[in-house]
């Protein structure tokens, strides 16, 4: 993450990118120079397709966090459509492209839509059936694809000059590799790419900030099956001779073994990655015959030791050197509460409850939170407060009663639809994005304000300069004490400029200095117009606070009206401290 | 459908029962695995490929003894099981399942190509465990030929089962590993030593694998690739059968072994790897808990 | 009989435990209180040895076992109930109190049905549910069984984790009865209770703990009258 990626002003931004694209053209210019045989100008052709194969793994994997053991497949597709196209069907080779293309783009959507529901081992398992149905069919429908036999005299691409020369093949391959790389960079810091990787993070946190988590998904997987068709495209014109032997499930983990080499968040790490794993064969050629077993080996040492892969070494070093760039100031102060009168109901909650099997976490609890309210929920453990929580933001579905929000019944809705809506919230463990810096956290917290990216990043600038956190913008968040962290979620929920935050023990783990600043914040924000629903253990925090509480006990509200009143009611003092008739009776 | 066709639609049932029998060692070492860590084995079906070669290795090659040979060999998967749970699950043990299963993957990876370095490309084949002169002997029964090695399978297959079964109700230290498997962090707190029962979990499943090659090795033949196809199918089963639940594992691999079986005689025979795999996709969508399983979601 | 000198414990980057010093003596109930999130758990985790403190000691009988396994330390006798009970969920009541004396080796099997009659004795409840797997029994069944388990180890020093958590008041004055009689027939307790009078009630000492520290400690007779003690939990007036 180049730490001059902050500056406010967009157009400052691309710099660094301008310079790497110059560079890069300059790369693309003089490689082909270098490699003056037919053999290893062919190698430097397959460098390049396959190094546009593993960018697709990048984005789904190394962005979104999602494992696709298809890849072959997606690459397969792009080199029969070309091959099918070129000498079957006799069309042009752009128009087969396209065909790929698209066919690249259902299957992914389609296998993005099959994982939404699995996670884990079982998508892995859903994309490897998919590779290997993928390569039976290859393998064996034979009136359409060739079968073993493949497909031969392949056509180049019609182009400015004919690339009728392998060298000149290798200018439009690499070419192509630029302009993959330059995008899937590009898309790193867009609202989507920051999105998935939310998602990869953390994807619970991420629904709570209004990011459509399925929906991200799915394009992810299908960005990843078009950019490995892309791929595989090049590869077919690039050999002139394709067969199922190249699209099976070896191959889509040897894709898999380079992006995790190269470090799977980073374009030039894919590219080191793919290149490293296409050329070390041949360069020793000895190895040739192990260099699978190598490969596996290599997976299994980058895991164990080295998990960031090459580029995250070279990032480690790069963070030495980097200078920190301190973030301009926020343009203006952060805006929350939205429009509308204070004291009338934002939030009511009717005989509200949910079971988990036989037991009652929540039973007919009625709440009722108005515009401008600091308002507490609190109760022993165990009564159910977190699960009200979890209720009022979508994570859990009710199992009977209404939950309006806005005027609007919300219960039931995805997390991300509510978020939108306007309520943000914390979590009581803590869902940061652990490797996104504090700044992109409070970005992807910023995105629900929607409108253009500068409205975000300003959003997200007087968030962070809310909080104090300025000068630790570009630090890694989960390096930070445990106090800023928490600073890191609160301005990440207020960077949405939310109209009901809910907060979830906010004063967990925190020490004295500490939660004084948290009180100081909060009244500031509720001063601001921001209505706050806390739940915390933390009398003396909660008496600062809020001005109205909620009991519960066992799930049911025992008590509720002013923070002292609740804290002197015979029920409340009995909920926490036992019955001491009842003790003294044992 | 005939006399004919009936007794060739116990034919195709009985290869599926016998081959799905196979399926189903290699998913209950599998599951056996993950029921105890967590852990994904992607290698499981290389187990079943090892110990097929070190058969091949130690009987055709050192000339032993056809049984000695299998004990050697099963004494030789059980080293390998705590090698790999020493070099792959121990030092991973603490982080996510993603880095577990990508280096499981790898695992495969290197242990397929390196029987392929070692072993060479050409198949091999090994003898079945009842030897008649002139191949496969067998039983005729009712117009079915029940051939003595897909006997043997079931039976050895049952037997494991039985005995799989006494061990864990009947025996403390199965209860100990039951315990371990179902919370890892309480048994430790009752100072049941969970590192050996770990370690006893994997030397388990390598055994079990390395045996179910051993006992289908005679049927296909033996190549570097034969466990990848496996242990695809043996995932395959343990999700349809219902994930970490060994009867689901059982079951499941019956299952597949028999709808592959009949779908390849009856449907086409291309395409035969093909039905697992739909069979799977199919549960995935509809019921992706599987046969036994709860419902897989992610907790809040 | 074990005691705790200046342990600093953390989570990752939450610092948990920020210097706790406390003693139990032997046959003593000694109960550890304070709102939730005040370190009460972690406390009980370091000394059976799922956490290791970054700083201080935990001593047994003089000797140093903080940097021991949880496994090792079970075995030397000190036998931990957790929160939440932890019952095998796929074991039978029988076989969870079998397993309970996992921290001997070579346990004679008269001796184990000796031990197990006196359970079901204490639990009248288990007596009757041998056979019943462990994730179908009711909350405070699983309690109970959980507390038996435990005993089985014949532990020298008992650490009990909220045990009265979740439970119907009633149920709440039966685990509490039960606690003190095992202590009377001589085994030591640590307790780490929300419910403050109940567990001031059997206890012969206790210490109030809040964000990681110890604010209060005393008999359980001058607990029970200090209202400082509803203080840590209802309202600390004194941090400003």
């Amino acid at each position: 993450m180049s730490a001059t990626d902050a500056q406010a002003p967009s157009r400052m931004r691309f710099r660094p990118g301008y310079l790497a694209l110059a560079l890069g053209a300059v790369v693309v210019a003089v490689l082909p120079l270098l490699f003056t045989t037919r053999y290893s100008t062919n190698l430097l052709i397959l460098g390049a397709a396959m190094s546009i194969g593993t960018l697709g793994l990048v984005v789904v994997l190394g962005y979104a966090g999602q494992i696709s053991l298809a890849q072959a497949a997606f690459y397969g597709i792009g080199a029969y459509a070309v091959a099918l196209g070129t000498t079957r069907w006799d069309i042009n080779w752009w128009l087969a492209l396209l065909l790929g293309l698209i066919a690249a783009t259902v299957a992914g959507a389609v296998l993005g839509m099959a994982t939404l529901k699995l996670g884990g081992h079982y998508l892995a398992m859903v994309t490897i059936c998919f590779q290997v149905i993928f390569t039976l069919v290859l393998t064996n429908w034979v009136a359409v694809t060739g079968g073993p036999d493949g497909i031969s005299n392949i056509k180049r691409p019609p182009f400015f000059i004919p690339l009728n020369s392998a060298q000149r093949y290798a200018w439009f391959a690499l070419a192509a590799l630029l302009l993959v790389g330059a995008l899937v960079w590009w898309l790193r810091d867009t609202v989507l790419g920051r999105s998935m990787r939310a998602v990869r993070e953390n994807e619970i946190a991420a629904e709570a900030l209004g990011v459509n988590t399925p929906r991200v998904k799915v394009i992810a997987f299908t960005l990843s099956a078009v950019i490995g068709a892309l791929g595989g495209a090049i590869y077919a014109s690039g050999y002139l001779y394709i067969s199922p032997d190249t699209f099976n499930f070896d191959h889509a983990v040897a894709f898999f073994a380079m992006v995790l080499v190269g470090g799977t968040e980073s374009v030039l790490g894919a590219i080191l990655g793919a290149s490293l794993l296409t050329f070390l064969p041949e360069w020793l050629r000895e190895l040739k015959k192990i260099y699978l077993v190598i490969y596996g080996c290599v997976i299994i040492l980058v895991i164990v030791f080295m998990p960031e892969g090459l580029w995250g070494y070279a990032k480690l070093l790069g963070r030495r050197f980097a200078r920190v760039v301190p973030l301009p100031a926020a343009l203006r102060p952060v805006q929350v509460g939205g429009r509308g009168a204070p004291g009338e109901e934002i939030l009511r909650v009717e005989k509200l409850t949910k079971r988990f099997g036989g037991l009652v976490a929540v039973d007919e609890v009625d709440l009722v939170v108005r515009r401008g309210e600091a308002h507490a929920l609190i109760g022993p453990n165990g009564s159910g407060k977190t699960t009200c929580i979890n209720l009022l933001s979508g994570l859990y579905v009710p199992t009977s009663g209404r939950i309006r929000f806005l005027n609007q019944d919300i219960g039931g809705q995805r997390p991300s639809r509510i978020a939108v809506s306007g309520m943000a919230r914390s979590f009581q463990n803590l869902r940061l994005f652990r490797e996104l810096s504090v700044w992109e956290n409070v970005l992807v917290g910023a995105h629900r304000g929607g409108g253009h990216e500068a409205e975000t990043r300003t959003r997200a600038l007087a968030a962070i300069e809310f909080v104090g956190l300025s000068d630790k913008a570009h630090e890694i968040s989960r390096s930070l004490p445990y106090g800023h962290q928490k600073l890191v979620e609160l301005a990440r929920a207020i960077a949405g400029e939310p109209e009901l935050l809910l907060l979830d023990e906010p004063g967990a783990g925190l020490n004295q200095t500490e939660k004084q600043e948290l009180v100081r914040l909060l009244k500031r924000l509720n001063e601001m117009g921001l209505t706050i629903l806390i739940v915390e253990h933390d009398m003396s925090l909660v008496s600062k606070v809020a001005s109205v509480a909620t009991v519960l006990n066992f799930g049911e509200k025992i008590a509720e009206g002013t923070v002292d009143e609740v804290l002197r009611h015979p029920a409340v003092v009995e909920a926490y401290l036992g019955n001491r008739e009842v003790a003294l009776g044992v | 459908m005939g006399d004919g066709g009936l007794s060739m639609l116990g034919q195709f049932l009985f290869a599926g029962l016998a081959i799905g029998s196979v399926y189903a060692l290699v998913a209950l070492g599998f599951v056996m695995i993950f029921r105890a860590t967590n852990v994904v084995n992607f290698s499981q079906g290389e187990f079943a490929m090892l110990g097929a070669y070190a058969m091949v290795t130690l009987w055709q090659g050192a000339k032993l003894d056809y049984f000695a040979a299998m004990a050697l060999a099963l004494l030789i998967m059980a080293a390998f099981g705590l090698l790999f749970e020493l070099t792959i699950y121990y030092p991973l043990r603490n982080r996510s399942f993603l880095p577990v299963i990508i280096a499981t993957i790898g695992a495969s990876i290197m242990f397929q190509n390196g029987a392929l370095a070692v072993f060479g490309p050409s198949p091999e084949k090994l003898r079945p465990v009842v030897d008649t002169a002139g191949g496969t002997g067998g039983i005729n029964l009712g117009g079915v030929f029940f051939d003595y090695q897909y006997l043997v399978i079931l039976l050895v297959t049952v037997v494991l089962i039985g005995l799989q079964y006494l061990f864990f109700e009947y025996t403390l230290l199965g209860k100990k590993m039951q315990a371990t498997s179902q919370d890892k962090d309480m048994a430790s707190l009752l100072g049941i030593p969970v590192g050996i029962m770990i370690a006893l979990t994997f030397i388990y499943s390598s055994v079990l694998g390395g045996l179910s090659g051993m006992l289908v090795a005679p049927i296909f033949f033996v190549t570097h690739k034969m466990g990848a196809t496996l242990g695809l199918k043996a995932f395959a089963a343990t999700i349809c059968g219902g994930f970490g639940d060994p009867r689901g594992a059982i079951l499941g691999g019956l299952l597949l072994g028999v709808i592959e079986s009949l779908g390849a005689a009856y449907i086409s025979v291309i395409y035969k790897d093909a039905f697992s795999f739909l069979v799977l996709i199919i549960f995935l969508l509809v019921r992706p808990q599987g046969m036994f399983g709860e419902k897989v979601s992610e907790k809040a | 009989m074990f005691e705790v000198r200046d342990v600093h414990v953390a989570y990752g980057a939450v610092t948990a435990l920020r210097g706790i010093s406390l003693e139990v003596r032997e046959k003593e109930i000694v109960c550890l209180l304070g709102a939730n999130g005040a370190g009460k758990s972690t406390t009980l985790r370091t000394v059976s040895g799922l956490l290791h403190p970054l700083k201080g000691e935990v001593l047994l009988d003089g000797k140093p076992i903080h940097g021991l396994s949880a496994v090792t330390i079970a075995r030397r006798g000190i036998s931990h109930v957790p929160e939440g009970r932890r019952v095998f969920p796929g074991l039978t009541v029988r076989e969870n109190l079998v397993l309970g004396t996992s921290n001997r080796p070579n346990v004679r099997r008269e001796e184990m049905e000796a031990d197990m009659a006196r359970m079901f004795k204490l639990f009248p409840d288990l007596g009757r549910l041998k056979s019943v797997l462990g994730w179908t029994l009711s909350g405070g069944q699983q309690q109970m069984l959980a507390i038996a388990r435990g005993l089985m180890a014949r532990p020298q020093i008992l650490l009990m984790d909220e045990p009265s958590l979740g439970l119907a008041p009633i149920l709440v004055q039966e685990v509490f009865r039960v606690i003190k009689e095992i202590n009377t027939s001589g085994t030591t307790i640590l307790l780490v209770e929300q419910n403050a009078s109940m567990a001031l009630a059997i206890s012969h000492r206790g210490y109030v703990m809040e964000t990681g520290r110890i604010v209060l400690q005393g008999t359980a007779q001058e607990l029970l009258q200090n209202p400082q003690v509803r203080d840590a939990y209802l309202g600390g007036g004194k941090d400003a």
